[in-house]
Order: structure tokens, then C-alpha cells, then sequence
């Protein structure tokens, strides 16, 4: 079996991609996926932890969160829909009315 | 583990929110939009029930723990908080009825208020962090869709899109800190297991790992709490959202992420005696002063109202510097009256922002402070009851700002930490100024038309229900603060 640190260092490297992703995209659809890769890294510690120490709470807790994922990738993609009926892009630089 | 269905009966308040917001969203599909209103009514009275219920069980000493497999409790301080939530999306529901009574998607309005209430009460009982992440979630998914509710409002999209892409890194950061945490106690999930282990074993939380989960853990609150480094959103949220909106974001959610504070990083504080209080100290005092300093040059009222809010939020994160049953006394106490104070000046603000938009559906920035010159004159009521919010907001006595400014920052000067007093009292005294300055615009300047404002009866009475809030805990502060201090006790036994 791998060591259990093959696994952390993975979703640490998953994560950074995606928290580098959020912050230098413009596409709101980019910034979404990045936001999944983010969880997803989340979901791989929890996974890998549980199995490592032989116990469910740590998969059931994944569980959770890809259905959530869901959920909020439904909201994002609603939100993101009503953005395009207005500006015709999905474009987030555009979105500056409100400042300071 | 076996399943029954009395195990479900200590949790009536939320299965009666969830069942009347199931019925709204069904039975709003065959109604029209002119007799939707009738579902606003139905919500009001499924909270107020919920309220009953919460209040028949008993608020000051009830103890059950272990409900659901270990992963909910109700003590006093879950009740508190439950309570304000309920109190918060009563006042809300009740001035949405007029806001969004030509909407045809009220029905989902409604639905998501009551969703996003259970979720706020669920992290309110959760001991279990995967309990307590889902409710978070429930609550967060619901206010992203209503933050942009008018979706032809380009604002209003614009602040959905920005509290939902902060709301979701955020979220994901808590998540991955979670994460880290489970794995670093070997397995456990249990808040007060995790304080246990730690507490015997404080010197993995010194480990890279463990720092990495308490900053994680802290930042994802942070964002939620709007203390300073994570505040970006909340500004253009509030500002950008629907006025009752904003009304539910600043007191409740935001309120959420303080009792999971409370319940998590409180917690490990005293379980692991380490002194981390230094940085929450940084973090309280920036929060307070760049609040108040910004939100001196602030053109629109909702967007004061949110630095102010942010302010607050520093005043409150004072509570994790001290940790002590006095000051989180008075930081729960705080809650519950910011709570009021703020969902009462939003809920004016979109009173006067109704009226204007009513005389004139053309008009533009109805939020600017221009359009509370002479409101005085135009409505008193409006005018007087802003006056009131504004002064609790700044600490004025008899109202539930001075009374819970003044029993917190005298538990912060009682655990000698005078510093961080003088500076929250200086910052009080600035606060005084952006708050005064509406009043001189209501009361002194002259009005821009002369044209009476009539205020609809649904804005009134949320209006009057958080103006009796206030000054109830102003003039009445015994049973709040021994309230308060019963919830207090429930993390120091």
C-alpha cells in the first residue's frame, strides 16, 4: 500500500491548482472548476485519512461534499446564466458596479 | 444504532421549517403570483411555531446531547442562537411580504429563507464537524440564490456572483482545514472528542500540518465573519443584494460563523492552552478600525451599514483574545443585539428605498445618502426609527448596543487587556460620526421633494418588532444577560 503521504501531497498540489486558478481566471466557468478541483483535493485527504485509519467517518464525510459540490455547481451555473442574459459574456472582470 | 422516531421530536423546530418550506415551493407552483403573498403568511406562521417550540422547551437549562448519533446537542447556547435566527428571519419574512410582493417567484423566495434559517439552526446545535459543514453549506447554498434574487438587477447579480465564488473558495478552504484536522486527531470527528485529544496532545496542533488546519479553519470563518484580511465581499454583497436581504445576511448568517467560532476554535483555545491569542488580537483590532474608518467615506447607507457590520464583527472577534465565560457573555449577548440593530436599519433602509422607488421607478442609487435628506419631514416614523438603530449601532444608552458594548468591553478590561479596550472605545467614538451624519441628513438638511412617504404596514411592523428588540435588552438587560451567561457556560464547565 502507498504511505498515506503520496496521497497528502497530491491534494496539497490539487489544492494550490486551484486556489491559483481562482484568483488569475476571468471565466466564470474556469473559476468553478477550479473551485471543484479545490474540494476535490479536500475530498482526497478525507478519503485517504479513513482508509488509513481503517475507519468510515472520513468517507461518509467525502460523500457529503460531492453531493454538495453538486449543488453548489447547480447554483454557480444558475447564477452564471442570469450573467450571461445580461452582459452576453461570462466575462467576472466585467462585473464592476459596485466598488468601494 | 437504531433508528426511532422519537429520537427526531427534540428537533420539531427545524422539521417544522422543513415541511412548511417544502409546501410552500409544491403549493407555489399552482398559485398565482397575486395570491402568492398567502405563502409569505404561511412562513410567518411556521416560524413564529418554530419560535414556540423553541421557547415551550425551555431556553435557560436544557441539556441534551448526543441526538443523532452524537452529531447534534441542544444546550442554552444552541437554543440563544437558534432563537436569533428564528427572531431575525421573522422581522425578514415579515418586510418581504410588501419588498417582493409583485415577484412571481416568491414562492422560492420564501422556500429559501426557511431552508437557509434550518441551516443556520443546524450549525447552531452541530458537535460534529461534518454536521456542523452541511448546515453551514444549507445555509450559504440558499443566501447565494437570494443575494441575487432580481436577476434583471445588475447589481443584484453582480453581488451573487461575487458572495458566491468567495462563499465557495471560503468554504472549500474551512473544508481542506477540516480535513487536515480529522486526519491529525487520528479519526475523530466529534468537537468535543477533538478538544479532548488535543488538549493531551497540544503539540501536534504546533506541528506544520496542524498550524496549516487552524489557519485553514480560521480563514474559512473569517470569510464567513468578515474580519478584516477575508472582508472584501461583504461590502458589495450587502450593497449589491435586496435591502431585506442584506437585512438576513448581516444578522444571520453572518451570526452562523460566530457560533461555529464559539463552538470550534474556542474550544480548541481553551482545550489547548496555547497562546494564539496575539493573532486574533491583530485580527480584532484591524477589523474594528478599517470598519470604521471606511465606512466614514461611504456614499450609499447600505454600504456604511456593511462596514459598520464589519466593525462589529471586530468588537465581537475580541471574544477569542479573551477567552473567558465574562467576555463570551458578552459576545453572545452582542449577537443577539447586533442581530436586531442591524436587521432593523436595513429593513429601513429598504423601506425608504420601496417608497422612493414607488414615487419615482426610474430613480437610481436609491440607497444614497442624498435620499434621506429632510426624511425628518417626510416620514417621521422612518426617520425616527433609523435615528434609534443608528444610536444602538453607536452604543448610546437605553439600547441594546450600550448594554452589550458595555458588558463586553468590561470583561476585555477585566482580563487586563486595556489596550484593545481603548482602542474598541475609540473606535466606538468614530462610529459615532458616519452614524450622526445620517441623522443630520434626516433631521437637519432640507428634503429634496416634499412629497410624504407612506410607509406600507408590513415594513412597520418588522420595523416595530426590532425597535422593541433594541430597547428591550437596553432597558431590561437582566434576563438577556443571564441568558447569555447560561449559553457562556455551556463551553467553560
Amino acid at each position: 500500500m502507498l504511505p498515506i503521504s503520496y496521497f497528502l501531497i497530491v491534494s496539497a498540489i490539487v489544492f494550490c491548482i486551484g486556489v491559483y486558478g481562482v484568483m488569475t481566471l476571468r471565466s466564470g466557468i474556469m473559476i468553478m472548476m477550479c473551485v471543484e478541483l479545490m474540494i476535490n483535493s479536500a475530498n482526497v485527504n478525507l478519503v485517504a485519512f479513513s482508509s488509513h485509519f481503517g475507519q468510515m467517518n472520513g468517507q461518509v464525510f467525502a460523500l457529503f461534499c460531492i453531493a454538495l459540490a453538486a449543488a453548489e455547481a447547480a447554483i454557480g451555473f444558475a447564477i452564471l446564466m442570469s450573467i450571461f442574459r445580461s452582459n452576453k459574456n461570462i466575462n467576472i472582470d466585467n462585473l464592476n458596479i459596485l466598488r468601494w | 444504532m437504531s433508528f426511532t422516531f422519537e429520537s427526531l421530536i427534540p428537533f420539531a423546530p427545524e422539521i417544522i421549517l422543513v415541511i412548511a418550506a417544502l409546501t410552500v415551493m409544491i403549493i407555489g407552483l399552482f398559485m398565482e403570483t397575486s395570491s402568492k403573498k398567502l405563502l409569505g403568511y404561511f412562513s410567518i406562521v411556521a416560524l413564529l411555531a418554530s419560535i414556540a417550540v423553541i421557547i415551550a422547551k425551555g431556553v435557560y437549562e436544557v441539556e441534551l446531547t448526543g441526538l443523532l448519533a452524537g452529531s447534534l446537542t441542544i444546550d442554552p447556547m444552541s437554543q440563544f442562537f437558534k432563537l436569533t435566527f428564528l427572531l431575525v428571519s421573522l422581522l425578514v419574512v415579515i418586510a418581504s411580504i410588501k419588498e417582493f410582493e409583485e415577484h412571481s417567484n416568491q414562492d422560492e423566495y420564501y422556500t429559501l429563507i426557511l431552508l437557509g434559517t434550518v441551516g443556520m439552526m443546524i450549525v447552531a446545535s452541530a458537535v460534529d464537524i461534518v454536521t456542523m459543514f452541511i448546515g453551514f453549506e444549507l445555509a450559504s447554498l440558499s443566501t447565494y440564490v437570494l443575494a441575487g434574487f432580481n436577476k434583471n438587477e445588475p447589481k443584484n447579480i453582480e453581488a451573487a456572483i461575487k458572495y458566491f465564488i468567495i462563499g465557495a473558495v471560503s468554504s472549500t478552504i474551512l473544508l481542506f482545514g477540516l480535513s487536515y484536522l480529522y486526519g491529525l486527531s487520528g479519526g475523530l470527528t466529534n468537537i468535543d472528542e477533538l478538544a479532548n485529544f488535543f488538549s493531551m496532545n497540544a503539540e501536534l496542533l504546533i506541528s506544520p500540518m496542524g498550524i496549516m488546519a487552524l489557519v485553514m479553519i480560521t480563514a474559512g470563518f473569517g470569510f464567513k465573519m468578515a474580519l478584516v484580511p477575508f472582508h472584501m465581499w461583504a461590502p458589495d454583497v450587502y450593497q449589491g443584494s435586496p435591502s431585506v436581504i442584506s437585512a438576513l445576511l448581516a444578522a444571520g448568517s453572518k451570526k452562523m460563523a460566530f457560533v461555529a467560532a464559539f463552538r470550534v476554535l474556542l474550544v480548541a483555545m481553551i482545550a489547548m492552552k496555547v497562546e494564539i491569542g496575539i493573532l486574533f488580537a491583530i485580527l480584532a483590532v484591524a477589523t474594528m478600525t478599517l470598519g470604521n474608518v471606511v465606512a466614514v467615506s461611504q456614499k450609499s447607507i447600505k454600504r456604511m451599514l456593511a462596514y459598520s457590520s464589519i466593525a462589529q464583527a471586530g468588537y465581537i472577534a475580541m471574544v477569542f483574545v479573551v477567552v473567558t465565560p465574562e467576555a463570551l457573555t458578552g459576545g453572545i449577548l452582542y449577537v443577539m443585539s447586533h442581530a436586531f440593530m442591524k436587521a432593523g436599519a436595513f429593513i429601513t433602509v429598504g423601506a425608504v428605498c420601496y417608497v422612493l422607488l414607488k414615487q419615482n421607478s426610474k430613480a437610481q442609487d436609491v440607497d444614497h445618502i442624498d435620499n434621506f435628506a429632510g426624511l425628518g419631514k417626510r416620514s417621521p416614523f422612518l426617520a425616527f426609527s433609523m435615528l434609534l438603530f443608528l444610536f444602538a449601532l453607536a452604543g448610546i444608552p437605553p439600547t441594546a448596543g450600550f448594554v452589550s458594548k458595555f458588558i463586553l468591553f468590561l470583561a476585555v478590561l477585566k482580563a487586563d487587556y486595556l489596550y484593545l479596550v481603548v482602542i474598541a472605545i475609540l473606535n466606538s467614538a468614530l462610529s459615532l460620526y458616519y452614524y450622526a451624519r445620517v441623522v443630520k441628513y434626516m433631521y437637519v438638511l432640507p428634503p429634496a421633494s416634499d412629497e410624504k412617504m407612506s410607509v406600507p404596514t408590513p415594513y412597520v411592523l418588522a420595523i416595530v418588532l426590532a425597535m422593541i428588540g433594541v430597547l428591550a435588552i437596553g432597558i431590561v438587560p437582566e434576563p438577556f444577560v443571564e441568558w447569555a451567561a447560561s449559553a457562556a457556560e455551556v463551553l467553560f464547565y
